[in-house]
């Protein structure tokens, strides 16, 4: 690990005093990935603001049709929580299934949404449920979020705040954990919005994406079955230690089916 | 008490031989008290060393500054190839492994510089300021290719029985194929470690977490340009070994011993899992052709194999690894015309190297993988022709290599497992239970295990001890063997408690150390408790001949009339402690201590010709495993586990109970969760548990019957007739693959052949399923 300043500010403004002006800062959700890529070395920050002593970015509270979450809410409060669970079950379901406890206890949907890991499992949540991430300077459709691999629509000194959750009408994820580390292999987010179907997919891809023959199979047919016969194409998808894009690309119907089944689909 | 009513007592001392005492450490090892190298308190002026690897897998390299490291913060000394006084070699038994790569390297994870600081940090901070530039050659990965360059790190070896051509042309039925198994990474628990201590004169004692101390002492002597006798290795216990640390913890003790000979200073050298895994060798990966020929009942006529295992880089223990392979791919089975060509493939990876079963495991795999694709091509039970191909008990007993098998006992064990597991009705089940399930599948299979034990190098055969007998009636006994968490200590301890008759709680167990007992084999091969125990009961027996000659001097009665029993020498009619006696004894100046030697009988062998009698006896079991398959995942479940397994006589029922259970999952690891994956320029990406996943408690299937065969005495007289059981379990996995294979097929009706490979990872699993569905 390189060396670095670290920062534990206690409001919001503060942390954006400290971004500002600061190229290589950067800010520290529960670190789950950061850390170990500073410690490996690939990644070299001046500052690290650690935005846990924010009490404003943690907590969840449910408004009218939505559910929004806190930044720093852990994966272990998502998971426990009763007003997820009675609301977006599937979101509480993926929550529990992040990692193992430790990562639960420490990681926080901020940062794995901000990260846009290509293993992670949130962005198939911000997307599949049609979400409104917000920062510090605006609302970002989820649509418009996920960029790349490890890349997304937030600016370098924009803070991510809060996930805004509409509940959905059913929803269902299902996911392919790797043995090992418990990433999402292929994970699939299937929710009946007001807004249609959506099929979100995280694993399999350079980042969380749609799959819209999916989409409009089940808008017309909410069933597992409306999926049969239908083939991904293992082209853009990744191959790597863990899985070629064939094993991916069959993977994701399977899991798609699985959601659309645990939606009640 | 007169005699004739103390043999009546019924009382034993505590330890006897055959009691399922705990294995003489648990209590440390689970309240963590125990401890191992990296627990030892800390010299003063310490060292610690981290390694710089080669980031690829083959190259020259152009230039080495260590300039910067050097600068680096409490960094004291630095070395590379050049700066070793003696051989720069760590190999085993060729001399082609280098300590420090000396201007090529050869595997990406080769270490290629040291460096030695003050602290763990600062010297793993200072490797990464080396500037190493390379200039990069052609790798070989993997064996295929090898096989086609004919890079070979020894020559390739034959084997032929019979004319397996010709019966194979005349045969009823043929069948040929290839499939490929993979490497099991050792993972153990304790990481590779050393620590060297510089002593007066330029001498070294090195703590050394190895099954071998006298090889590191070798080694290590060589390195520094010393002598075996200015080395002292020394250790009391490792946190699990496997194999991994037969030969590889000498490079790791050189590159210590190497930095605190340089310094004058002590040195420790501890890697961390991932530079371990780059790092040190593995099971070897094999890819496996074979052709067969049989009749309508499944009866081979004739077979033959090509073996090409991945190596690595050296040659390390691959030729005897590789040998093995080929004793071991008819495991119960008479192959009356065979060819066997083992190619031992030279390629630009980590020299692999010892594993459990030590490439019997690979030749098995083979020949179970033969036999359950004849019985699906006849649709027959599987179980039917393996047992159609048994060894006979006194006609076909005779193996590739001309060893007569006079202890054949795999019917017994097959038909004792196949009744206490329901095997024929639960064969019907799954059948049944499949054809009503479209997407989980059921599989089962029976497979059969025959170990050969000795090391088939005849002259490692071979072991010492040392035992003590203090004035108040303790001892301590010291020999050869290293513990390594398998219970070798408890065994060797409990057959001196059985000699001397005294309670083992009297008895010391001390560290292996190379200046207490010279010239030790390693604890490999299973033979641990067989060489070390009869070594240890020789000593004993020493020491008590002399007792018995003292006390029947001094209580003037024939040396036949006193008996060791229960803590207690009788004499004639009278009873005198143990402790007592030893004190006389002491008090008219007797020698009470005294070493003691093995070396197995009967064994002889010829490697020229690959024949002759390398193994004292076989070890035998028998597993039946049941899975069921995910067909739309390719995930599967172990759901149950039935074992018969043949200790022989067990000196201790629950160490060997753990054996065959511990080696059982470790097994089926190798076969299902374990996946070393390179990428094309050499690179291991698997090299934590992050990524390379080993079985764990939850993968232990809820149901797993596991039996030690009752009183099956060993024929041969080893160590209280009891048998060696290290390795031999391992290979009861087999019957999880095959019950995979056997879940596989169904998706075909049992139609086609399942072409699965191993480890059968749900990817692997799946693509075999595609290829059922693709056929049918």
């Amino acid at each position: 690990m390189y060396e670095f300043n670290y920062h534990r500010p206690a409001s919001l403004d503060e942390a954006k005093r400290i971004l500002s002006g600061n190229d290589e800062a950067k800010l520290l959700g529960g670190g789950m990935t950061l850390l170990p890529t500073m410690k490996m070395r690939l990644a070299q920050p001046s500052d690290l603001v650690d935005l846990s002593a924010i009490a404003s970015l943690s907590g969840i509270e449910v408004a009218g049709d939505s559910i929004t979450i806190g930044a720093m809410t852990t994966h272990a409060q998502v998971a426990a929580s009763a007003e997820v669970s009675s609301r977006i079950a599937a979101l509480s379901v993926l929550a529990s299934g992040i990692g193992d406890a430790q990562v639960r206890n420490r990681g926080t949907i901020g940062g794995s949404v901000a990260n846009s890991d290509p293993a992670a499992d949130y962005p198939a949540a911000v997307l599949g449920l049609n979400a409104t991430v917000i920062t510090d300077e605006r609302e970002i459709a989820a649509d418009d979020f996920f960029t790349g691999m490890f890349e997304t629509a937030l600016g370098p000194q924009e803070i991510l705040t809060a996930i805004r959750f509409p509940l959905p009408k059913r929803a269902g994820y299902a996911k392919f954990p790797n043995p090992a580390s418990r990433y999402a292999v292929a994970g699939v987010m299937v929710a009946e919005t007001g807004n249609g179907v959506r099929v979100a997919v995280t694993g399999a891809g350079a980042n969380a994406y749609r799959v819209s023959e999916m989409e409009s199979a089940l808008s017309a047919n909410f069933s597992a079955s409306a999926l049969d016969g239908l083939a991904v194409d293992a082209s853009e998808l990744n191959g790597d230690l863990h899985a070629s894009p064939e094993y991916r690309a069959h993977l994701v119907v399977v899991m798609a089916k699985r959601a659309v089944a645990a939606a009640g689909g | 008490m007169d005699d004739s009513a103390r043999q009546h007592s019924g009382e034993r001392i505590s330890g006897a031989v055959g009691t399922p005492i705990p294995h003489d450490s648990a209590h440390l090892h689970v309240s963590g008290a125990a401890l191992y190298t990296d627990d030892l308190p800390e010299p003063r002026g310490l060292l610690h060393a981290a390694v710089g690897l080669s980031p690829v897998a083959h190259a020259r390299i152009a230039a080495l500054d260590l300039g910067e490291v050097l600068q680096a913060p409490g960094v004291v000394d630095a070395m590379t190839a050049d700066d070793i006084p003696g051989k720069n070699n760590c190999g085993p038994v060729v001399a082609d492994d280098p300590v420090l790569a000396p201007g090529v390297v050869e595997y990406a994870g080769q270490a290629v510089f040291a460096v030695a600081a003050e602290s763990v940090e600062a010297a793993r901070k200072a490797v990464h300021l080396a500037k190493v530039s390379y200039e990069e050659l052609k790798p070989i990965i993997d064996p295929v290719e090898a096989v086609a360059a004919s890079s070979f790190v020894l020559p390739s070896e034959v084997i032929e029985r019979g004319d397996s051509r010709k019966a194979i042309d005349a045969a009823a039925h043929r069948l040929q194929g290839r499939v490929s198994l993979g490497g099991q990474d050792q993972f153990y628990l304790e990481g590779q470690i050393a620590m060297a201590l510089p002593r007066e004169d330029g001498d070294l004692f090195v703590y050394s977490s190895t099954q071998h101390p006298g090889e590191v002492q070798h080694l290590v002597a060589e390195a520094i340009g010393r002598s075996s006798k200015d080395v002292v290795v020394e250790c009391r216990r490792m946190g699990g070994a496997f194999g991994g640390k037969e030969s590889q913890p000498a490079l790791i003790a050189c590159i210590a011993s190497l930095l605190a000979h340089k310094t004058g200073r002590p040195c420790k050298l501890r890697l961390d899992r991932d530079v371990d895994m780059l790092m040190t060798g593995k099971r070897h990966d094999f890819v496996i052709d074979y052709e067969v020929g049989f009749d309508d009942d499944g009866l081979i006529s004739g077979i033959r194999f090509e073996f090409a295992a991945r190596c690595g880089m050296s040659a390390d223990l691959s030729g005897a690894i590789n040998d093995r392979t080929m004793f071991h791919c008819d495991n119960a089975y008479f192959l009356e015309n065979i060819s066997i060509v083992s190619h031992r493939c030279k390629t630009n990876t980590v020299s692999n190297t010892a594993f459990r079963g030590f490439g019997g495991p690979q030749g098995m795999f083979a020949i179970e993988h033969v036999i359950d694709d004849i019985a699906r091509y006849l649709s027959r039970n599987p179980l039917d022709v393996r047992k159609r191909n048994f060894y006979g008990k006194t006609t076909r007993n005779v193996t590739q290599y001309q060893q007569t098998i006079e202890d054949n006992i795999i019917e017994d064990v097959v038909t004792q497992v196949e009744s206490s597991s329901d095997y024929a009705a639960r064969y019907a089940a799954v059948r049944a239970f499949n054809a009503d399930s479209a997407l989980l599948k059921k599989g089962i299979a029976l497979t059969p295990v025959k170990f050969g034990i000795s090391f088939t190098a005849t002259h490692l055969n071979q072991a010492g001890a040392l035992l003590h007998v203090y004035t108040d009636g303790t001892v301590h006994i010291n020999h050869g063997g290293t513990e390594m968490g398998q219970g070798l200590f408890t065994k060797v301890a409990q057959v001196v408690a059985e000699e001397l008759q005294i309670d083992i709680d009297r008895i010391k167990i001390t560290a292996s150390d190379t200046s207490k007992v010279p010239n030790a084999s390693a604890t490999a091969a299973s033979a641990g408790a067989d060489l070390n125990g009869k070594a240890a009961q020789a000593a004993a027996q020493t020491v008590k001949r002399r007792l018995i000659q003292f006390a029947a001097e001094h209580f003037n009665v024939e040396p036949s009339a006193v008996r060791f029993e229960n803590n207690e020498v009788l004499v004639g009619g009278q009873a005198i402690g143990f402790a007592e006696l030893v004190h006389l004894a002491w008090f008219a100046r007797t020698s009470l201590s005294a070493t003691g030697f093995y070396k197995t009988p009967k064994i002889n062998y010829d490697r020229s010709t690959f024949s002759g009698r390398p193994f004292y006896y076989y070890a035998y079991g028998a597993a039946v495993s049941e899975v069921i398959v995910d067909t739309l995942t390719g995930e599967h479940r172990l759901l149950r586990v039935d074992i018969v397994h043949d200790c022989g006589k067990s000196l201790n029922p629950a160490i060997d109970l753990g054996q065959i259970e511990g080696g059982f999952i470790q097994g089926a690891g190798w076969l299902t969760t374990e996946e070393l994956w390179w990428n094309e320029k050499g690179e291991l990406k698997t090299h934590a548990p992050s990524t390379y996943k080993i079985p764990v408690c939850s993968d232990v299937p809820e149901e797993f019957h596991v039996t030690i065969l009752e009183s099956q005495a060993n024929r041969e007289e080893t160590i209280h007739r009891s048998k060696a059981v290290g390795e031999p379990p391992l290979m009861l996995s087999l019957s999880v693959f095959h019950a995979l294979r056997d879940a596989v097929a169904s998706v075909s009706n049992y139609q086609v052949l399942p072409g699965l490979n191993a480890p059968a990872t749900p990817e692997s699993v799946l693509r075999a399923i595609d290829g059922q569905r693709a056929a049918g």
